[in-house]
């Protein structure tokens, strides 16, 4: 197309049309030329036989900056060509020199030189600096082809007057290419300023030769030379971190403030038992009374002022002293001054608390208990303890079969039919062996990396009103699953989402951190902090119930009325996390150039949006404006809008996740599509600093807080301020919660309900673990065995506990009904993904390839992928998984509800869906059973058991009305395929 | 032979081929979604319809008449208004603009409406205005959260969940808490809390339908007969009675049992729902189906007439794009032709058929617009500092306002209701006082005002002050 249209010009500029007979035709002034280019004026160069200078220009003055790119266009007619082997060859540069020199100067030896020359056997593009060393493009010129040549000389050293030293060349350049030149040079000795430039010719140029050149243009940037805006400084977008008046301070806290309060307040309200609860001699307490900077709003004012005597303080009853006018005036000053606390004179009480979750891991002595039967692992002695204590009895081993089901539905979310052999374990040692098998099998790791991605409230959307993708996030869940595939240590699995871009190079993990990146970020808010804060709020919250199981939302807004945490406490948590935020994090095998593609497409962004903000202030828009980038990308010419999907587009294709970062890492952040995002500057970011939010309001900033984990776990170090000390921490042998609350997680997916059944939370209001003892040992095994989940998993399923019947029995149930000593199985419903892949897998469509990007049942062909692969957009949740319990992904999910309702039934009975999947899984039986054992396997592929006479007859009378098709269908919806049995 | 499977079940059941089959029959009442069902004093309605106007409808262009702002027209709000507007973004002080649309008033009452709703002004005299609403957040997304759940995260349960929970069930062949989301073409994507039930049962969650196409999977494929689809529920129910009784009859098994006897209801009970081919031309006139803009609401308000009428509890018709930014006048127009036939319809028809008494109707957005214009265009942006919404029928004392905002319609200034005084006077007409209403989650009782609210008792006829 562009040759066309250079075709068209030039036959315009050389060849005189024939005027045909009639009106006679002329010109009316130059060409009127496009100003997004699309022409150019083209010279003809002809050899001379000999040394030449037939074009050269002078520039108004002597260039003297650091980097200049020069471009034009070259084509050399096809008749003009003579190859090395059958002639000599071709010549022709471009130089860039200080002098002019006259028609036959040599412009070499230091002189930046880029054109063509004989390169062995052929003709190709070359740079140089001195004749004797030449320099080759791996392309050979062709005829009638136009070719860019774009070349870029710079200096080494900046500075004026510092040599040209380095040139490259491109042919044909793309937007792309700023890193990947077809040439580079390098010289010792070079011009130090450019004054002309010009086309040389030599003996090689011949003197029928037609060269075609464009007029040369020049650039002092990459985007320049390809007629894009030059860059601009970046619109600040980043607010100053929330702003906070510094004050002259007046009052002194020990001598003006404190005496105030000790002689007004403290009889009453100080120390361990005040009046009414409510302490004003500690620092959190009584910043639950007074609003730091703002007297006004501080209830204590309010209190200390009123009028009304059922609410004055100190009480007007009392043959108390009332606080004069000029004592109000100084906790004023002292409120509006910002609370200043001194520390020493009334430091903060050592937080205490008997609370049994933060006593440290006690390993108990495995109980000696007697028993029927000799316990299989040290699991079985601590649940017989407690069936002792309460007087039940534990039922019978459960049949193979259904301990086939069950160990494989649980460990991989499919049934026994899925693993071939598994039929024939009869023994308690062959079930041990399989164990280990399913455990290492790639099905287990996406199942219980799926009870991971609850926790990590983990989804592929950005949630809030707009919603927008994120294409790079299912990285974090090829992480989890990689990491279950592994066993990876649970401690290393803490380090990795918390600070996964800290680590060192070799562990360094940037998928990882797609856990702290999970959260909802609203698209549609311009505060920038209520933005942020609401991230970082998601983040602290997700990060105490996830890996402490403690809930800490409550201390966002006050100090914690039930469990030990204060509102400081929060925010010192919060200030782990402060100096990051979430983003596309460049993985490590992105090629280097990808970073040159990113600031382009900024720089490209940043001066659309800058002409455009200048476009609307002077219309008159008011202040501030504000371009939305649908906006900047729509006010783009056709120029700039090819250039910036083209990196737009490259972009995307490079290795990224949907991760967390500060600037702290060095990690390279590619853009993602907001309405309103947050700033992408990290060095603004890394400068921020932490202030408690009074009531949790993001306006309301209270006191500056450092980093520091509750109080009531001792002292925080001052040198621990990043998250990988705060990951340090967590996993940390000696943490009293981080061990529990895992083996309590692992527990309840097992069983149903965990050893402490509120599994997300281990503070005052959850549950008491049924046994504690139990709960420290494994905690204690958990580390003891290098934090191995796969340890606890088998310790569990190789119990007698675990291989239970689900036998009712009365008398149990009369003594423990809600069967907390576990003197059976209880059977529970299988989990959305576990009801869709298990059906999947009994009708033979299940598709068992691993990992990538999510793909919906809408694409799927014959075959379909496991449940955990379907898109986790926020709202747009597969129906299949949602009717059946899929968390919505919003808030970390520590344990899912079960719901029963009739729409269940609809679903699993009329949907499209389901109807397939029972006509694959018919065919499937029909290929693999004669007429008459259709029933009995239909039954064995789904249930992993025989049918019983009566059930086999009842199935094969079905049959003699209806299809198999049917009869398939009817088993789909049987209670014991959706439950655990 | 009658063509309804469900009846053929029923006389197979009580035959009682099979032991199993009476005690099924006793289970059959079960309940799916077993609430608090609890009254705390008279309930002056059953059923709630909630019109929910996503992307903020003015409130200066509809029912809150401010004939300053055309004489302040482009000038800034003045510095007495300006220091109460609380510090939010997009809270613009410049460029003040006068409603395109003049007021009048209407009825009995007199309440002043804009020629914007012509038609539902006509129902003044049932409709309690509240001009004063108010809460700070200016964002579509969790600003419909407040609105529909309290907080802004929507990790709450939303207002109709709690309704159900406190009202229970009262047609179990149909879900009792049906959503409609029209007109979801805009950039304001529906907010699942906004009919989720948080930590709720999800039992008491919403159940979204499409008003053309009905309840999901309803339906029977087309190859499946009736005779079949009886002799599968019944081989169902025999393996399942098995399973039931080996479990020791665990209480979650029985109601899977008794799910399919529901779900075996609603196939017949849903479609009848959705026939409205049942209606008169009239009914269907009134309710604008004959006019294309109005059609998509009218089909949905009379749907939202025939649930309650067979019992549905709370039904949430969320009509989309009422987000004026470029221009109030197009847009408002636009929304206008789309709700206010259908809704006037909705509410004529409710009240000749004696249903209005029973039934709260409830008008309002997740928050209103700015007084003044939005960048250079003619549209306003979000104000969430004092808003109007409609309530009627289900004992509201029509034809009254309620609570007052400045001369310019910014900020609510006499008697400022926030979404949970809303939500307490919405359960207060179902009999529920809010502070009452708890549910234990995670060891700590729960109820629908934990960050406050007292229901809005003048909103009520026979109230004493």
């Amino acid at each position: 197309m562009r040759f066309l249209a250079i075709a068209l010009l030039l036959t315009c500029i050389w060849h005189d049309t024939p005027v045909m007979a009639g009106d006679p035709i002329g010109w009316s002034g130059d060409w009127t030329r496009s100003r997004s280019g699309g022409s150019a004026q083209w010279f003809e160069i002809r050899g001379t036989g000999g040394r030449n200078n037939p074009l050269r220009r002078r520039l108004e003055a002597p260039f003297d900056g650091d980097q200049l790119f020069v471009r034009f266009e070259l084509r050399y007619d096809s008749s003009s060509l003579d190859t090395p082997s059958n002639g000599n060859g071709e010549f022709l540069v471009l130089w860039l020199d200080e002098q002019d020199g006259g028609d036959a100067a040599g412009h070499n030896g230091g002189v930046p030189n880029i054109g063509l020359h004989v390169d062995e056997d052929k003709n190709a593009f070359m740079a140089r600096y001195v004749s004797s060393s030449q320099h080759f493009a791996d392309i050979e010129l062709q005829g009638d082809r136009v070719y860019t040549i774009l070349a870029k000389a710079s200096r080494s050293r900046s500075g004026s007057g510092q040599p040209y030293d380095r040139l490259s060349v491109w042919i044909d350049p793309e937007i792309l290419d700023a890193k990947a030149p077809a040439i580079e040079v390098a010289a010792k000795n070079a011009i130090g300023s450019i004054g002309w430039i010009g086309f040389s010719t030599g003996m090689k140029t011949e003197r029928d030769d037609r060269i075609l050149v464009s007029e040369v243009s020049l650039a002092t940037t990459w985007l320049e030379s390809f007629g894009l805006p030059a860059p601009v400084a970046p619109t600040p977008t980043t607010p100053k971190p929330a702003t906070v008046q510094t004050l002259t301070a007046t009052v002194n806290f020990a001598d003006d403030a404190y005496p105030i309060l000790h002689r007004h307040c403290f009889e009453c309200h100080s120390g361990e038992d005040p009046e009414s609860g409510l302490r004003l001699d500690h620092y959190d307490e009584i910043l639950n009374h007074l609003s730091p900077r703002d007297a006004d709003a501080s209830h204590l004012i309010a209190l200390i002022e009123s009028s009304d005597p059922a609410k004055q303080m100190p009480p007007p009853e009392d043959d108390h002293a009332q606080v004069s006018a000029d004592e109000i005036r100084v906790l004023r000053d002292w409120i509006d001054e910002g609370v200043v606390w001194d520390h020493q004179l009334l430091p903060t009480p050592a937080m205490q608390s008997d609370h049994w979750a933060l006593q440290p891991v006690r390993r108990p002595e495995i109980p000696v208990v007697p028993s029927a039967r000799p316990f299989r692992t040290p699991v079985d002695a601590f649940t017989a303890r407690k069936q002792q204590d309460l007087g039940t009895t534990p039922a019978e081993t459960a049949s193979w079969s259904t301990l086939q089901r069950r160990m494989a539905l649980d460990l991989t979310g499919l049934p026994s039919s899925a693993f071939p052999g598994l039929e024939q374990a009869t023994s308690h040692e062959s079930l041990d062996r399989w164990i280990d098998q399913l455990l290492c099998s790639p099905a287990y790791a996406e199942r219980w990396g799926r009870y991971w991605l609850d926790l990590a409230r983990w989804a592929e959307s950005n949630g809030h009103q707009h919603n927008r993708p994120r294409p790079h996030a299912w990285r974090y869940r090829d992480y989890v699953i990689q990491s279950f595939q592994d066993d990876k240590p649970y401690d290393q699995f803490i380090r990795e989402q918390l600070a996964g871009d800290e680590l060192p190079e070799e562990s360094r993990c940037l998928e990882a951190t797609g856990f702290l990146a999970a959260a909802r970020y609203s698209g549609n808010e311009l505060d920038k902090e209520i933005q942020r804060q609401d991230i970082l709020v998601d983040v602290v919250n997700t990060t105490a119930k996830t890996f402490l199981g403690v809930t800490l939302e409550c201390a966002q807004c006050h100090t914690h009325k039930f469990d030990p945490f204060t509102i400081r406490d929060y925010y010192r948590l919060q200030a782990f996390f402060t100096r990051g935020q979430p983003g596309n994090l460049l993985l490590a095998d992105a090629p280097a150039e990808t970073e040159s593609w990113i600031d382009a497409r900024w720089q490209l962004f940043d001066s659309v949006h800058s002409r455009m903000v200048a476009q609307k202030r002077s219309a008159g828009v008011p202040e501030p404006v504000l371009v939305i980038p649908k906006s900047v990308i729509g006010g783009m010419n056709a120029q700039e809008r090819q250039a910036f999907s083209a990196l737009d587009s490259a972009i995307a294709s490079i290795p990224q996740v949907w991760g967390w970062s500060g600037s702290d890492a060095g990690v390279i952040v590619a853009p993602h599509e907001m309405r309103w995002p947050l700033p992408r500057d990290l060095q603004t970011v890394a400068e921020m600093k932490t202030y408690l939010r009074l009531r949790g309001d993001a306006k309301s900033v209270g006191p500056e807080v450092r980093a520091g984990w509750p109080a009531v776990f001792g002292p925080t170090p001052d040198e621990a301020t990043s998250r990988t000390d705060l990951a340090d921490w967590i996993a940390s042998p000696d943490h009293p919660l981080t061990a529990r609350v895992w083996v309590n997680r692992i527990w309840q997916w097992h069983f149903g309900t965990g050893l402490v059944a509120t599994s997300g939370d281990f503070g005052t209001q959850g549950t008491a673990p049924t046994h504690p003892e139990l709960l420290d040992w494994l905690a204690d095994e958990l580390v003891a065995s290098g934090w191995s989940t796969r340890h606890i998993h088998r310790l569990i399923l190789r119990s007698n506990t675990y291989r239970q019947s689900a036998a009712f029995s009365q008398p149990n149930h009369d003594s423990d009904p809600d069967c907390q000593s576990l003197w059976r199985w209880t059977p529970r419903r299988l989990e959305s993904e576990a009801i869709r892949d298990s059906a999947l897998s009994v009708a033979g469509r299940l598709d068992r390839t691993m990992g990538g990007p999510s793909v919906s049942d809408e694409d799927a062909d014959e075959a379909y992928r496991r449940s955990v692969y379907l898109p986790q957009q926020r709202e747009r949740i597969a129906e299949s998984l949602m009717l059946f319990d899929s968390p919505a992904a919003v808030a970390t999910c520590s344990r899912r509800r079960v719901s029963t309702v009739s729409l269940q039934p609809l679903y699993l009975l009329n949907s499209e869906f389901m109807n397939t999947i029972s006509q694959r899984f018919a065919d499937r039986v029909r290929n693999m059973a004669t007429e008459d054992q259709y029933a009995e396997t239909a039954l064995r592929l789904t249930l992993g058991r025989d049918a019983s006479d009566e059930e086999a007859q009842k199935m094969t009378q079905y049959l003699h009305d209806h299809s198999l098709e049917s009869l398939c269908l009817v088993i789909l919806n049987l209670s014991e395929f959706l439950y655990l049995n | 032979m009658t063509s309804n499977p469900w009846i053929d079940r029923r006389r197979f059941l009580y035959g009682g081929g099979l032991g199993a089959g009476a005690m099924a029959l006793q289970l059959l009442r079960h309940a799916e979604a077993e609430g608090a069902n609890v009254t705390h004093h008279p309930a002056t309605a059953s059923s709630v319809i909630f019109l929910f106007m996503s992307g903020g409808p003015s409130q200066v262009d509809t029912f809150d008449p401010k004939p300053d702002l055309g004489v302040l027209e482009g000038k800034d709000v003045p510095e007495s208004i300006a220091k109460t507007i609380p510090k939010i973004k997009r809270a613009g002080l410049k460029n003040l603009m006068g409603s395109p649309w003049s007021f009048k008033p209407y009825g009995e009452s007199g309440i002043p409406v804009s020629d914007l709703l012509p038609k539902t002004a006509r129902h003044v005299d049932d409709l309690c205005v509240i001009r004063s609403m108010q809460h700070n957040n200016p964002v579509h997304g969790p600003g419909e959260c407040v609105a529909l759940t309290g907080t802004a995260a929507g990790d709450r349960p939303s207002i109709g969940s709690w309704s159900l929970y406190g009202l229970g069930t009262a047609n179990e062949s149909l879900p009792a808490f049906i959503g409609m989301n029209l007109h979801t073409d805009g950039m304001q994507f529906p907010q699942g809390a906004g009919w989720g039930s948080g930590f709720l049962p999800s039992g008491f969650q919403g159940t979204i339908i499409d008003p053309a196409k009905g309840i999901r999977h309803v339906n029977m494929p087309e190859q499946t007969s009736e005779q079949q689809r009886r002799d599968q529920l019944e081989l169902i129910r025999w393996f399942n009675q098995r399973h039931l009784d080996q479990s020791g009859g665990q209480s979650e098994l029985r109601a899977r049992l008794d799910s399919y006897e529901t779900a075996f209801q609603m196939q017949t009970s849903a479609p009848e729902l959705f026939d409205i081919g049942q209606e008169t031309q009239q009914t269907r006139d009134l309710y604008g189906l004959n006019h294309p803009d109005g059609k998509t609401v009218g089909r949905a308000c009379l749907l939202a007439r025939r649930m309650v009428q067979r019992g549905v509890r709370f039904v949430q018709v969320r009509v989309g794009g009422w987000d004026a930014h470029g221009n109030i006048k197009g847009n408002h127009s636009k929304m206008a032709a789309r709700t206010d036939v259908p809704i006037a319809g909705l509410l004529a028809d409710l009240k000749q058929r004696g249903l209005l008494q029973s039934t709260l109707v409830v008008w309002a957005g997740e928050f209103g617009r700015t007084p003044t214009m939005e960048g250079r265009g003619k549209g306003r942006d979000h104000s969430p500092a004092g808003y109007s919404i409609w309530m009627a029928g289900g004992g509201v004392q029509g034809g009254q306002i309620i609570g007052a905002t400045d001369p310019l319609g910014y900020v609510a200034t006499e008697r400022p209701v926030s979404p949970h005084d809303f939500h307490a006077t919405i359960l207060h007409a179902l009999g529920i006082d809010a502070n009452r209403l708890t549910y234990n989650h995670h060891g700590r009782d729960e109820v629908p005002t934990v960050f406050g609210g007292e229901a809005v008792g003048e909103v009520f006829a026979g109230h004493v002050g």
